[in-house]
């Protein structure tokens, strides 16, 4: 994950610039869903190129992308572990303690990686080029009550912000000779409270000193409230909207013709 | 082992280091060359961004520089371990709350030792020890986050102390505290160092700099830009305006008197400003 004090990259792109947070959302939305309707790898790697493809378009560093890549890719590796011992359709490769390891298994497993990262990179993707003042303000336009908006983009805009904060922790231990990187699962679980401990009461610090600095500064006093950024959904973003759900239907379509599905019974 | 270096023995040689961080294609370090010997007490001083706490970092491994070698202890900081660096230069932190965890303050000082493989009855002589010298040891059983902002820097100092490296460095020390915290904080890098230590101060504070360190190094944009005696260097209005560095208050006071009553320029502390005009009064009287 990128260390710093905001995800948001700003550029004059046209997804930056041009598209209401809101439909920007529908299409996180829209990924996630078209994530959830495939199985078979060759869709979903397509919808994740298709996501990559829309990522450097809006003008994003590929290597802003990478770290969700590179975190999604463990999930593969996990999958490609796991999912070969339940999944047992298609043909035998080899066996494991007498369990058979097939082509789908292995397929299906690298399936469900390419899902975490449709899904990592689809929301890196949204922070990335939404403002977290629009973003507030989308989630207000949709309903949302302004407290429930706010605490909603302040979270968001807090993980690199902690981010930043668990490095810097992880730092000033490791100077006291802690080796977070050496021992078994259980050393190392025992080892990082010496750093989850700082990091949870700064998190609390930071928050109960954001909160009292926004009271200082009114917060609260009126229930309406103005915006100096107004948003608006205009023809464009109703055009892809339409398109988000018409794609979202045609999934649903393509899955219940068993198109895009590797491994019929598995979600 | 840095036990066998006595007092102006090098203890760390920066030899051409470079740094950049990962993504940039700024020098945060350029080309540093530089000698701290053991025993010293020096100031690193520059604005914000000057490369300061960078280069601090490499001290202690946090970070292998991209160019160059740093030599600690006559070891090469690529191929020592952390506890080796770390039993070498110990590192406090500007915000203390980014390294306290423990539930008391005495298992809070026991966590570096503990870390370097003490036995207990070693751990317990360099809490004992290292509380004594920061005046805490009634304080040993207490809650860490009870106590107030400069018990707490001065808890982030013991827990560097108990773990008995030769060289310590402090990123602004005195930032958050009061004078008097401020005080009892040099004071006690001051007795560290009396010791025998080899104190790094990272500060902004140029009072602080004149009153305690014996040597300065002076960085901008990566590069070491001065590096000697504190007297020379911070009465040299040159290398301060190249740094954006303002002169300690007493000095630019004595140096605002100099030019109508011949009052030294090289004046650094309060204690010397008193002695100078006590003398000053003493002669007058006299005549």
């Amino acid at each position: 994950m990128p260390v710093g004090y905001s995800l948001y990259i700003d550029s004059h792109s046209t997804l930056h610039q041009k598209i209401d947070p809101r439909t920007k959302l529908a299409g996180l939305v829209t990924s996630f869903v078209l994530a959830l309707e495939f199985n078979d790898p060759k869709f979903l790697g397509a919808i994740l190129g298709a996501l990559l493809l829309i990522g450097l378009w809006a003008h994003l560093p590929f290597r802003r992308l990478m770290p969700f890549l590179i975190a999604a890719g463990w999930f593969m590796i996990v999958g490609i572990a796991i999912w070969p011992l339940y999944v047992r359709q298609g043909s035998v490769i080899f066996t494991i303690l007498h369990r058979p390891v097939t082509t789908d298994g292995l397929l299906f497993g690298l399936a469900m990686g390419l899902r975490v990262a449709i899904m990592s990179v689809g929301a890196g993707i949204w922070m990335m080029t939404t403002a977290p003042q629009k973003l507030t303000l989308g989630l207000l336009k949709m309903g949302l009550p302004y407290r429930a908006g706010l605490a909603m983009s302040t979270t968001i805009r807090f993980i690199p912000l902690i981010n930043a904060e668990h490095a810097m922790i992880a730092e000033a231990q490791r100077a006291r000779a802690l080796d977070l990187n050496t021992g078994n699962p259980f050393a190392r679980a025992s080892k990082s409270v010496s750093v989850i401990g700082p990091l949870f009461l700064r998190a609390l610090a930071l928050s109960q000193s954001l909160a009292v600095a926004m009271e200082a500064r009114g917060m609260g006093a009126r229930e309406q409230r103005t915006s100096i950024v107004e948003i608006e959904l205009v023809r464009n973003d109703w055009i892809i909207m339409s398109f988000a759900l018409l794609l979202i239907a045609l999934g649903l379509v393509m899955r219940l013709k068993g198109i895009g599905v590797l491994v019929k019974g598995y979600l | 082992m840095a036990n066998t270096l006595s007092v102006g023995d090098p203890i760390i040689e920066v030899r051409d280091v470079t740094y950049r961080y990962a993504g940039s294609r700024v020098n945060v370090l350029d080309q540093v060359s530089l000698t701290i010997n053991r025993g010293d007490f020096v100031a690193l001083i520059g604005q914000n961004g000057a490369g300061k706490t960078t280069l601090a970092k490499t001290f202690n491994g946090l970070l292998q520089p991209s160019t160059g070698d740093l030599l600690v202890d006559s070891k090469n900081t690529r191929s020592a371990g952390l506890a080796q660096l770390a039993r070498v230069v110990g590192y406090v932190y500007q915000n203390p709350d980014h390294q306290i965890f423990a539930k008391s303050v005495r298992e809070e000082v026991a966590f570096g030792p503990r870390n370097l493989g003490m036995s207990t009855a070693e751990v317990n002589a360099a809490v004992e020890h290292a509380l004594d010298l920061v005046e805490m040891a009634h304080e040993a059983d207490s809650y860490p986050f009870v106590l107030g902002r400069g018990q707490r820097q001065k808890l982030a100092v013991a827990s560097v102390i108990a773990m008995g490296s030769p060289v310590m460095v402090v990123d602004e020390p005195t930032t958050g505290l009061d004078l008097r915290g401020a005080l009892n904080i040099m004071n006690l890098l001051r007795r560290w160092n009396a010791s025998g230590r080899t104190i790094i101060v990272i500060t902004h504070d140029m009072d602080i700099v004149a009153e305690y360190a014996s040597r300065s190094i002076v960085m901008t944009k990566g590069k070491v830009v001065a590096d000697g005696d504190t007297r020379g260097i911070l009465t040299n209005e040159a290398i301060l305006t190249e740094a954006h560095l303002a002169l300690p208050r007493i000095t630019k006071i004595a140096q605002l008197i100099d030019a109508r009553h011949k009052f030294p320029n090289d004046i650094l502390t309060v204690q010397e400003f008193r002695a100078v005009l006590n003398e000053r009064l003493l002669a007058k009287r006299r005549t």
